[in-house]
């Protein structure tokens, strides 16, 4: 008996030890959303020179901000404006020696490569007439950032928001630089 | 004449199935003409070096990460953030969860922390902080380092130390493009002793051994115990 009793005694903080281990994947909280913008780092929509909202460069200066490209956001606030098309975009772009990616053909694989690398991208919705931020894409949830209400993101089923997206000429497009950091977990 | 046209709209038929293919690249994305190769560096870690913009200690230590040459290689294998106190993103991502200016923060792809020193506890040497680096990431993946003596090492004196002035701040230089994962970060060489000094100290010690047993016998024949 007392063998038994001194066993049970060896054993007790044996088992112990696996007991309140918490490694793994399960033990992070991830960000939500993915591309979390910070209020401060929002580009609110603006009317250009010619008068036209300028949501294509508003959206791409909130990615520049959240990707440390903080003097490019500025520059770009201050010499582009007003609505945009996909190849005049690109041929900025270019001229400005912007590192980028973009499609025109509703691929979303974009959008999930955008997501999963942690950058984002702008998409256009409203049947191609805007363009906001999608930062965040998952199994079932999308999320937006609205330009003209950059007080909160918005969320939608992925399916909804890919569905706007395509027939919306599902024009998507990002720069390709460092993105922010995640919270320290 | 039948034959030509034949062989023609095979021609045509092949072209016309090889154009797709190209057009759909599995990391791929047609943009225009061009097929951009997107870089699927999702599971890149971070490193954030944080600090005051005016401080010359957070400037060496950036600056660190472009004169030191394994530094600068694991700066193109990360995420590499250099974050001054005076941006908007200092104030929304890093004043609440940084205690100390400079900082100096490694992160797995998911936020873990592997790696945070801050002030003075940051090592004092470009060196220092590789290895310390290095450390971390081995630890976190559960790599074991190869120990410096096995090694093929190369000798090396410290030079003179990088005197990196301050700058404004412009945009920092965009990394190369890959797909890399967590980093592979390898302790600096250390200069330890060579073959012969080995021998050296091994051949003095049995020189030791035997002249304290010769003492030992002298001073018993000389003091010889009293029973």
């Amino acid at each position: 008996m007392r063998r038994i009793l001194f066993a049970l005694v060896l054993l007790v903080p044996v088992a112990g030890c696996e007991v309140g281990e918490n490694f793994g994947p399960s033990a992070v909280k991830k960000e939500w959303p993915t591309v979390n913008l910070p209020a401060v780092l929002r580009q609110s929509n603006w009317r250009g020179p010619q008068g036209q909202g300028s949501c294509v460069h508003a959206s791409m200066i909130s990615l520049f901000r959240w990707q440390y490209r903080l003097r490019t956001a500025d520059h770009w606030r201050q010499t582009y404006g007003d609505g945009e098309q996909p190849e005049d975009l690109a041929a900025k772009f270019n001229q400005e020696g912007i590192r980028y990616a973009y499609v025109t053909n509703g691929d979303v694989r974009f959008l999930e490569w955008a997501c999963r690398t942690r950058r984002g991208c702008g998409i256009t919705v409203m049947g191609g007439a805007h363009m906001v931020a999608l930062v965040h894409l998952d199994d079932k949830w999308a999320a937006i950032l609205d330009n003209n209400n950059v007080e909160k993101f918005i969320w939608v089923p992925r399916e909804t928001l890919i569905a706007e997206w395509k027939a919306s000429y599902g024009w998507a497009v990002t720069p390709i630089y460092t993105p922010a950091a995640p919270l320290p977990q | 004449m039948n034959k030509l046209l034949l062989s023609v709209l095979c021609l045509l038929a092949v072209f016309a199935a090889a154009v797709p293919c190209f057009a759909d690249t599995v990391n791929g994305v047609l943009a225009e003409e061009r097929i951009v190769n997107l870089p699927q560096d999702q599971g890149k870690w971070y490193v954030s070096v944080v600090g005051n913009a005016t401080d010359s200690r957070y400037n060496e230590i950036v600056g660190w990460f472009d004169t030191n040459a394994s530094l600068k290689k694991l700066k193109n294998q990360v995420h590499f953030c250099p974050v001054t106190s005076d941006t908007a993103i200092y104030q929304a991502r890093y004043a609440s969860n940084v205690k100390v200016l400079p900082t100096v923060r490694m992160q797995k792809a998911d936020g873990t922390v592997v790696y945070e020193a801050a002030g003075k506890n940051i090592p004092m040497t470009a060196a220092g902080l590789n290895g310390a680096l290095a450390g971390a990431a081995n630890t976190a993946q559960g790599i074991r380092p190869v120990l410096p003596w096995r090694k093929d090492m190369e000798r090396r004196c410290p030079g003179p130390c990088p005197n990196p002035q301050p700058q404004p701040q412009p945009d920092p230089a965009p990394q190369p493009i890959d797909d890399n994962g967590p980093p592979n970060v390898e302790p600096e060489p250390q200069t330890d002793l060579p073959p012969w000094g080995v021998a050296v100290i091994c051949l003095a010690g049995v020189l030791i051994g035997i002249a304290s047993g010769y003492g030992r016998q002298l001073y018993g024949k000389l003091h010889p115990t009293v029973k």
